[in-house]
Parts: structure tokens; C-alpha cells; sequence
């Protein structure tokens, strides 16, 4: 059963019409990740969700019951924020409990809730700690904790991992992971790092300017990206693009190199061509661009190289131990089925 | 010789070198006159002759001086009325100010106006007010309803009520822009995080915005502790003629104060009943604070 439907979802804010009629649905357990750039209408579309915001027109649905003009306390909802909204002048116990507070459980169900959800997160310990004696990722946890204590059919995340350090925002992902494969709840989650995205979701909703860009698995988005748009926000770095030409069966990139493809495309039509850096490798025989390395970025197993070719400058992967020196001249090949097509003018990817 | 100094060192000359001028205000200013005023409290001197020694003559006065504690009790009644009804009043007109769009900006400034206006010139005004028929306002809308007249500053029991209302009203437009400035600090997030838990807006006001506004709240408390202590202005441009009320009934040490050392000249008792002022304040604020903070 689906457990969340948005229909044609629109919100004006004023006269600025900033989601353009969003349509979508989330099955239930499922972990859903929105992202996109700042601005793109991701976090708007979970405050409509939460209903901290009216939308415009359109239809909400959650476990089958239209909730478009109901509390956000009706709606069977629980939010996590990006600044973890934990009060600061009360105790874990009763920040945690706060999510009880209008349930109609009673006082030792409510506190078997309370203790049952602390032990889920490991923090039975900390319940008498006020929030400025915790740390980063336990404030993150206690804000979680209260979600939890509601039981709700979805949760939202709101950016949740934005405030903590690096490290702690890898481990922060592998636990909401971890808890979402055992309390198995609906989530959205909401986030501007496509890492996050890739590593957490069950499905991605990427989205730009208020309109969704591609909703698919990680594996979809990032082996199949819809547009241009896509292909260049998920993975790091960016994809390259460069620019060709159909001729005859094949695509030709400048003016000696020539890729082999089965698109049924008229002769002459400009096409992008898009190949990721971890595809894109110096020496080999399907030989792409070539030019002159002008930086090398060392990371360890491997080194990116930028190179610039007559088409721009291009990032490539080269081996970690023997890159190419800076100024050497390179040739870099990629395999054909790495490479993606691209209309010059709409972005829609060729298929 | 100042080249040869380290950085830190330099930073130091600086420092001093600014705070020369405060520091020296403040010796010149504020503490020899504190501390004068303290060695006069144990002198006899009328400002032109000499200065005698008189022990704790003056301290032995005031204890056995029935207007001193008339004046010591409505000190405390001016304090303990006006920093309540105020602190609720600009609370109530910030937490619903703040949630106004609507002539906003034109309503805080009315709120704001009465703090900028001379204290003599509103103490007129208000005086004016309370007036009897036919020229006082407030008697005039009594009579007009056919309520008997009210003789608001030549009762003993109204009038310290009728001084402590304008004073009141003269202090919130700071006290509401302070509190507004503290519920704009708490974010948004707390709000929507409550709404999505579903308690009530009452559970909101007294669980989460006043908690939070515990700072604010303090600071008010203190400073219109402070203000409701010294209270002069008002009651002095309010009942002149018969300054401090019928029968004393209006007076605060302030004006005690005054008229001791500026009717009567008796510089060493207006300096005894300047220290008792001054261990008032340092006693009160000093328990407001340990009560107020963080426990």
C-alpha cells in the first residue's frame, strides 16, 4: 500500500509559484531521499507534507486518508529538524516524552514508549542529561528519539545530518539506516548531499527549479540519468561534457575521434556527450579526447587528473601509484557503455 | 621603549589606554562621591558649615523615624506592585505584538513613544488627568456614568496607586521592545516541532516561549527592580505642593532623600538614607539574580 501520494502538488508563496504541480508516491517502508540544490523546492515540499505549510492546489495523501486540511498533528507524522528543534531547558526524558504528550496512552504505557524508544537509540544512560550536555550526535539521536516515541506512519528528516562533522555524518547515516531496516517506518528524507542520497535511499527524487528531475533506485540515477541535470549532480566529481555531432551510426567528438552507438539519430543533429571521471582513464584503446594534464588531485588508491582538451578541461581517474606528470600529453579512452547521450538543447538524455 | 614591547603587551597599553577616560570617570564620578557620601552619613553638616563628626547618630534617627518606615514600606509597594504588572503587561502586548503584521511598526512606536517623553512632562499630563470634575479626565468619565468622584492624588489610598500607573505605563514600551527582541531570538523550529506533537498553545506559552525567555525575564526584573526602587520623577512632579501625598502616603526614600538634604539641609541623615537605598538595591538585585539564574 502506498503509504504517502502527493498529486499535482503546487505552492505559490506570494505570487512566486515555487512547486509546480509535484506528483509522486511512496510505498510503505519505503526510504525515500529528496535532493537537489538550495532552492529547488525539497525542503518546501516536506513542510507541505508536514503540513507546516498549505499547499497551493494539489492532493496529499497519507495511508490513504487525504490530509490537505488537516493538523499536522492529525496527519500521523513525525519531523525531524535540521537543528534538531530539542528544547534546551528540558531533560532527554522529557523532550523525548514531549512527542507523547497528546497521545492517549497511558502514564506507564507512555513511559514504557519512552524507555523502550531510549533503548532502540542506546541512550537509556542519557535521559536525565540536558541537551547542552550532549553531544552532536546524541542531540541528533534525541531528536530522532522524539520522532520515534510517536510511532508515526512516515517520518520527515529535514536535513538532519547538515549540522554535524564529517565523520560523524557518516556514522549518523549508517545509524538512521540501520534503525530504518529495523523499525522498517516510511521516511523522507530530505538532504543536499548527494552522497546521502546514494547511500541511504531505497528510491531518489531529484529535484531542480520545483520540478522532479528523475525518481529511480541509486543505481537508476546514477547508471541512467534522465538529463543532463542529473547526471552531473549525482556522483563527484561531476560528469564530463562534451560536445558532438551524429554522423552516420556513430557520434564524432572533434575531429578525429568517432564513437560506435545504436541510437536511431538523423545525421548532423549536435549531441552532448557525457562520460563520468571514474569511466574516463588515460591510455586504452577507444581513445575520446586527449590533452595536456594541467592538475593532479592525489586520492590515494587513485589520482584525478584535469586535462585540457580542445573540448575544455575534463577530470579523469588515473592509476594511484604512476599518474600522468603535470604538463604530459594524454590521450584517455572510455569504454562505450559508460558513456551517456544527451540532447544539446532540452538535456533529455538519448535512448 | 614601546617598540620593544611583545604584541600581548602592546594590546595591553591599548586597552588601558582606552579605558584611562572610563576609569577615570568613573573614580571622579561615581565612586568618590559613593564613598563621600558614606563618611557623611556618620557627619553632621547643613552644605556650609563644617562637617562633625556624629557617629551613628544619624543611622540611630532613621530606625526611630515613623516616616522612615512609612517611606521604607512604600518603597517596597511601588517595587513590589509596578515590576509584577509591568513585567505581565509587556509581556501580554510583546507575545501578541509579535504576532501582528498589521500597523506593526506604527504600534511599537506607540508603545515606545511614552519611554522617550519627559517624566515631568507625562507626570503633568496624568496629573491633569486625575483632576476633579470639570477639567480631570478620569472624573469627568465617572461622572459621567454616574460613578461618585474619586479624589485620586488626595486619597491615601489612591494616590500611590494613581502615581505607580503612569509610571508603569512610561516604562513598558522598553520593556515590550526587549521582550519582543527575546521571543524573535527563539526559532521557529521549537514552534513547528510542537505543532507537529500537537500540544496546546497554552503547553507552548508556559513550557517552551517563557522557559526560554528566562534571560529576558531576568534582565526586566532587575532593571525595573532598579527603576521601581528610585522611583522620583513621577511622584515628585506629581504631588508638588504636598510633596510625597497626604500623609506621606505617596512617598519613596528617593524623595525622603531629597527633602532631607535639600529642605531641610541635614546633609548627614539624606546621606544615611542614601546608603540604605543603596543596600536595598545591591540586597534585592543580588537575590533577584541567585533566584532568576540557572538553577
Amino acid at each position: 500500500m502506498a503509504s504517502l501520494v502527493l498529486r499535482d502538488i503546487v505552492k505559490k508563496f506570494d505570487n512566486t509559484e515555487v512547486l509546480h504541480g509535484l506528483s509522486l508516491s511512496v510505498e510503505d517502508g519505503e526510504f525515500v531521499v529528496f535532493v537537489g540544490p538550495s532552492g529547488c523546492g525539497k525542503s518546501t515540499t516536506l513542510r507541505l507534507i508536514a503540513g507546516l505549510e498549505e499547499t497551493t492546489s494539489g492532493e496529499i495523501e497519507i495511508e490513504g486518508r487525504l490530509v490537505n486540511h488537516l493538523e499536522p498533528k492529525d496527519r500521523n507524522i513525525a519531523m525531524v529538524f535540521q537543528n534538531y528543534a530539542i528544547y534546551p531547558h528540558m531533560t532527554v526524558r522529557k523532550n523525548i516524552g514531549f512527542g507523547l504528550r497528546t497521545s492517549k496512552l497511558s502514564k506507564a504505557d507512555k513511559k514504557a514508549r519512552l524507555e523502550e524508544v531510549a533503548a532502540t537509540l542506546d541512550m537509556t544512560e542519557l535521559l536525565g542529561r540536558k541537551p547542552s550536555q550532549l553531544s552532536g550526535g546524541q542531540r541528533q539521536r534525541v531528536a530522532i528519539g522524539r520522532a520515534m516515541v510517536r510511532d508515526p506512519a512516515v517520518f520527515l528528516f529535514d536535513e538532519p545530518l547538515s549540522n554535524l562533522d564529517a565523520q560523524l555524518r557518516t556514522q549518523m547515516r549508517l545509524e538512521i539506516k540501520k534503525l530504518h531496516q529495523r523499525v522498517g517506518n516510511t521516511i523522507i528524507f530530505v538532504t543536499h548531499d548527494q552522497v546521502e542520497a546514494m547511500t541511504m535511499a531505497d528510491r531518489i527524487v531529484i529535484m531542480k527549479d520545483g520540478y522532479i528531475q528523475q525518481v529511480g533506485t541509486p543505481a537508476e540515477v546514477y547508471h541512467k540519468p534522465a538529463n543532463t541535470f542529473v547526471a552531473q549532480f549525482i556522483g563527484a566529481p561531476s560528469m564530463n561534457m562534451l560536445s558532438g555531432e551524429v554522423a552516420g551510426g556513430t557520434v564524432r567528438l572533434g575531429s578525429e575521434s568517432e564513437i560506435e552507438t545504436d541510437l536511431a539519430l538523423e545525421d548532423g543533429r549536435p549531441v552532448l556527450i557525457g562520460v563520468r571521471p571514474e569511466d574516463l582513464y588515460p591510455g586504452g584503446a577507444d581513445i575520446l579526447v586527449w590533452g595536456q594534464v594541467t592538475v593532479r588531485e592525489p586520492l590515494g588508491p587513485e589520482t584525478l587528473i584535469y586535462v585540457g582538451t580542445e573540448q575544455g578541461e575534463v577530470i579523469a581517474k588515473a592509476d594511484g601509484r604512476n599518474p600522468p606528470e603535470v604538463g604530459e600529453q594524454v590521450k584517455l579512452s572510455a569504454q562505450p557503455e559508460s558513456i551517456h547521450f544527451f540532447d544539446t538543447i532540452t538535456g533529455e538524455a538519448l535512448t | 621603549m614601546y617598540r620593544s614591547l611583545s604584541v600581548r603587551q602592546k594590546q595591553i597599553v591599548w586597552a588601558w589606554a582606552f579605558l584611562a577616560i572610563p576609569v577615570v570617570f568613573y573614580a571622579v564620578i561615581r565612586f568618590y562621591p559613593t564613598f563621600n557620601a558614606m563618611v557623611i552619613s556618620f557627619q553632621d553638616w547643613n552644605l556650609l558649615g563644617d562637617r562633625a563628626w556624629a557617629g551613628w547618630k544619624n543611622y540611630d534617627k532613621l530606625w526611630n523615624d515613623p516616616v522612615f518606615w512609612k517611606v521604607f514600606k512604600n518603597t517596597f509597594v511601588y517595587l513590589l506592585i509596578g515590576t509584577p504588572v509591568s513585567l505581565v503587561v509587556s509581556f501580554a502586548i510583546a507575545y501578541h505584538l509579535d504576532k501582528l503584521r498589521f500597523m506593526h511598526g506604527f504600534l511599537r512606536m506607540l508603545y515606545f513613544l511614552p519611554f522617550m517623553t519627559s517624566a515631568v512632562a507625562m507626570a503633568w499630563v496624568w496629573r491633569w488627568f486625575y483632576q476633579p470634575v470639570p477639567i480631570g479626565l478620569f472624573n469627568n468619565f465617572l461622572a459621567a456614568t454616574g460613578i461618585p468622584q474619586i479624589e485620586f492624588l488626595r486619597s491615601t489610598s489612591f494616590a500611590l496607586p494613581a502615581i505607580l500607573a503612569p509610571a508603569v505605563w512610561a516604562g513598558l514600551g522598553f520593556q515590550v521592545i526587549i521582550f519582543m527582541a527575546g521571543l524573535r531570538a527563539i526559532p521557529r523550529s521549537y514552534y513547528e516541532a510542537a505543532r507537529i506533537d500537537g500540544v496546546s498553545n497554552w503547553t507552548v506559552l508556559f513550557e517552551i516561549t517563557i522557559p526560554l525567555l528566562k534571560p529576558t525575564i531576568v534582565f526586566i526584573v532587575v532593571f525595573s527592580s532598579i527603576g521601581f526602587l528610585r522611583i522620583f520623577d513621577h511622584v515628585f512632579n506629581m504631588t508638588t505642593g504636598d510633596p510625597g501625598g497626604p500623609l506621606n502616603s505617596t512617598k519613596p526614600l528617593v524623595l525622603m532623600i531629597y527633602q532631607s538634604a535639600f529642605t531641610d539641609f541635614n546633609m548627614g541623615y539624606a546621606a544615611a538614607q542614601t546608603v540604605v537605598l543603596f543596600l536595598i538595591l545591591l540586597i534585592v538585585s543580588l537575590v533577584q539574580l541567585r533566584i532568576l539564574r540557572d538553577r
